[in-house]
């Protein structure tokens, strides 16, 4: 879902004022003069395309192209529909330790009737397909990958490739000349996930449309039918296929004010709420247990996350004209009740060349702090505990964002841009209690990753 | 004071400000002409903040703020 | 900081009103040049469109009930006019000003019989204008009047003339309503003072342009006050009677002056709702009461 926190001059074309251009037009542009001075009439079609392709250093890459198009209907309705594909490959980590000895990992991957004949192969990333012996009375048998992770290696999912396919469709209509309505739908689908939502807002200008209250809500609901099936959270790992699809819901709102502080200066504060519930765990991560002394690690069970997840934000936007260029800084704090806490800073500077030219840098800086269930491993001989993860994405890490744009017009209406941009991760690789072998190992890579996005926009 | 409590009271703070000081500031109707520009919009350049969310969703814990993910993906 | 070059300029008179043409250069010879072009434009769209002398207008208005052959520019004009009733509902009218032979803002204070009113508008309304391009057929007894276009239509023209002759920033001003080609040469933005209704000839403030036009409609010049009421002489072309609570002048500020006029007029006529018309549409204008 989108929610236009549109800025509160942008209501609705008053038709009226457009007829008498065009009328205006059409006068002057007749007999002796042609005018060219006179703008021509506003598209009613909008495009807004572009292309990612993004590089995560010796690990993931996608490319990921995405399309949106609007049209107006009469001055009051606005359709727009979008589609966005993503085609990933490379290798995520598995949330395991690294150790000085190699491990094994293994992971179901197909299953096929009883007494099919297969050959062991090395199937993709570098892993041995594995006959999971069959349970007494099954007419079916499970193969597994298994993967031999080097010495002194971050363990990674070499296997690890994804496709996705998303589309959403939205409509936007003005009711009055300050009071608009948004509804949209939204739908996406990898080989192992499904999501769907639905959203709906409302926005009203106050003030001479200086001011403008935004309200929306969105639902939605998400299926995961993993490869291999649904793992039982803190069981061992093994090849057996696991269990059915799981689904989580989720329920977003969000409120906001955006004011024209003068006329060089708006600025947005919106708060958003966010509950969600049903399975939350990433079903391909494992988090290790290792010995109390040595830190080698013993076993690998799967983790287990809360059923339930609140989220709260709060976001602070502000745009400021100069005489020419333009600054836009903001800030949102984030926190859940899941212990994750953060700081998000954005500072873009657009310096405006000409009438359509520009270059834009930018920096973002994002602080978080662990989830309360997060831990690097577990340790052999302590209490379970009821929910874990070792997935760095919810580890305490800070992370910058250094960017540059370039924007160009091609013909009226229309732009062409590219963006390239470098992020840098880094979190704690080495904790203070580290035990034994682990002290020499760095739990946390750094995550450098670069992106490219082209961009093409025409009366969007 | 933590730095997340002492961010939600000063947002909570202008938040205030802004609603009872709304009627006062702003521009008149002919002043919002710089405002009409594309960079000034809250979301100029819808396409890659949908873009940048996604990507930031898929590194980080947090989400939201500006706009819901609109369909989320299995990278959780 | 550049000094100030002064600019070069030609004043003269074109309907019924002072007019300046300001060009910023230093080439006295094309300033002249420009100068000339802008007063022969405007001198001519005056006479052709004249209610006072024999013109394409008189010529029309003598022979209301017969049917007329109109030229080229001259159709534009009906053709924009008729469009404006339309988008107007009917109170933007050029056959309004049979009305005037009613009003008498002549400062004796008389105000019209209901009757007198109610006789006049019988020669009031497009609806009963025939207008299929380029022949026109008023009813018998009724009047057009491009007044309400002219001088706006005539601040585009000479521009569009001067844009093809020089690319050099020009400001043409025909008794208030003006036009600009562009930014000035250093950059700047034309400085131009917006009278004081209140004081006639004197400055109530400085507005800067940088394109476009901007256009001014009221109520200042000619009124009737009687019993402490002011009675505009904007008329509402469907009651006849003077627009209720208009604004004293409504400066408009759009790409061209034509449509700069026409919203402010639109907007003038809307006579209490005036601000929230301009609002609605987003215009950028300024209100005097």
């Amino acid at each position: 879902m989108r929610v236009q926190l549109k800025a509160t001059h942008s209501a609705a074309n008053p038709g009226l004022r457009r007829a008498l251009k065009i009328a205006a037009a059409g006068l002057l542009a007749s007999g002796t003069g042609k005018a060219q001075e006179v703008p021509p009439d506003a598209p009613s079609t909008g495009v807004d395309s572009g292309v990612l392709y993004y590089h995560e250093n010796g690990r993931v890459q996608a490319i990921e192209p995405e399309l949106n198009l609007s049209q107006m209907f009469g001055e009051d309705s606005k359709l727009s529909i979008g589609a966005v594909g993503d085609a990933l490959t490379g290798a995520t980590p598995l949330g395991a330790v690294p150790s000085t000895l190699p491990q094994t990992y293994i992971r179901p991957y197909k299953v096929v009737p009883l007494g099919t004949p297969v050959t062991v192969t090395t199937a993709s990333g570098g892993s041995t397909v594995v006959l999971v012996p069959p349970a007494a009375g099954a007419t079916t048998q499970t193969l597994a990958a298994s993967t031999i992770v080097p010495a002194n290696t971050y363990p990674l999912d070499h296997a690890f490739h994804d496709d996705r396919f998303a589309g959403h469709i939205g409509w936007e209509q003005a009711l009055t000349s300050t009071l608009k309505l948004n509804g949209g739908l939204a739908y996406s689908k990898e080989h192992d996930y499904r999501s769907e939502s639905a959203n709906i807002g409302l926005s009203k200008d106050f003030f001479a449309h200086n001011t403008t209250l935004d309200a929306g809500l969105n639902y939605e609901s998400d299926l995961s039918f993993p490869i291999g099936g649904t793992p039982t959270p803190l069981t061992v790992i093994n090849g057996d296929w696991k269990g059915p699809d799981a689904s989580r819901h989720e329920v977003d709102a969000v409120a906001g004010i955006t004011q024209v502080m003068n006329r060089r200066w708006l600025a947005t504060l919106s708060y958003s709420y966010a509950d969600a519930h049903g399975y939350q765990n990433d079903p391909y991560k494992i988090i290790s247990v290792v010995d109390p002394i040595s830190g080698q690690p013993n076993s690998q069970l799967y983790e287990s996350r809360p059923e339930s997840r609140r989220k709260q934000s709060v976001f602070l936007d502000n745009k400021i004209h100069l005489s020419s260029d333009v600054i836009s800084v903001s800030l949102r704090g984030y926190k859940d009740d899941w212990g994750i806490k953060s700081v998000t800073a954005d500072l873009r500077y657009r310096f405006q060349i000409g009438q359509d030219y520009y270059i834009e840098p930018h920096v973002r800086y994002y602080d978080q702090r662990a989830a309360d269930f997060f831990r690097y491993y577990l340790v052999a001989g302590e209490a379970m505990p009821q929910y874990a993860s070792a997935d760095t994405r919810l580890a305490k890490f800070h992370a910058a964002t250094y960017g540059m744009k370039f924007g160009m017009p091609l013909n009226e209406g229309s732009e062409f841009n590219v963006r390239i941009e470098y992020y840098d991760q880094h979190g704690n690789g080495s904790p203070a209690y580290a035990i034994g072998q682990l002290r020499q190992q760095n739990l946390f890579p750094d995550l450098q990753a670069v992106t490219v996005l082209l961009g093409y926009t025409y009366a969007f | 004071m933590k730095l997340c409590t002492r961010l939600a009271l000063s947002a909570i703070g202008l938040a205030a400000l802004c609603i009872s000081g709304c009627a006062s500031f702003g521009a008149k109707p002919w002043q919002h002409d710089l405002l009409a520009e594309r960079a000034m919009q809250v979301d100029p350049y819808p396409l890659q903040s949908s873009i940048d969310d996604h990507i930031y969703f898929s590194k980080e814990a947090s989400s939201g703020g500006r706009s819901f993910a609109g369909g989320g993906c299995g990278c959780n | 900081m550049a000094r100030e070059r002064k600019d070069l300029s030609t004043n003269f008179t074109a309907m019924a009103s002072p007019c300046v043409v300001l060009v910023d250069s230093s080439d006295s010879l094309l300033g002249e040049a420009v100068g000339d072009l802008v007063k022969s434009e405007a001198l001519r769209i005056e006479m052709k469109f004249s209610r006072y002398r024999p013109s394409v207008v008189t010529h029309i208005n003598e022979h209301a009930g017969d049917a007329v052959l109109v030229d080229e520019e001259s159709a534009d004009l009906l053709d924009y006019a008729a469009l404006c009733y339309r988008l107007s509902e009917g109170l933007f009218d050029i056959t309004s000003g049979v009305l005037r032979r009613v009003w008498k803002f002549d400062g004796t204070g008389t105000l019209p019989t209901s009757a007198r009113v109610q006789q006049a508008l019988e020669f009031v309304g497009w609806h009963r204008v025939r207008w299929n391009r380029p022949v026109l057929q008023l009813a018998p007894g009724m009047e057009i009047d491009f007044g309400g276009i002219g001088k706006e239509y005539a601040v585009d023209r000479a521009l569009a003339l001067v844009q093809k002759r020089t690319p050099v920033p020009v400001l043409v001003n025909l008794g208030g309503d003006l036009r600009v080609t562009g930014l000035r040469h250093d950059g700047a933005p034309w400085r131009v003072v917006i009278e004081d209704v209140d004081r006639l000839g004197s400055s109530a403030g400085l507005l800067e342009l940088s394109h476009g036009a901007i256009a001014t409609s009221g109520n200042t010049h000619r009124f009737l006050e009687k019993d402490g009421i002011r009675y505009g002489h904007v008329l509402n072309p469907k009651s006849g009677w003077p627009i209720d609570e208009a604004p004293r002048s409504i400066t408009v500020h759009a790409d061209t002056c034509t449509e700069a006029g026409q919203l402010a007029k639109l907007a003038l006529l809307r006579g209490a709702g005036a601000e929230q018309f301009l609002e609605f549409e987003q215009v950028r204008a300024w209100c005097i009461r």
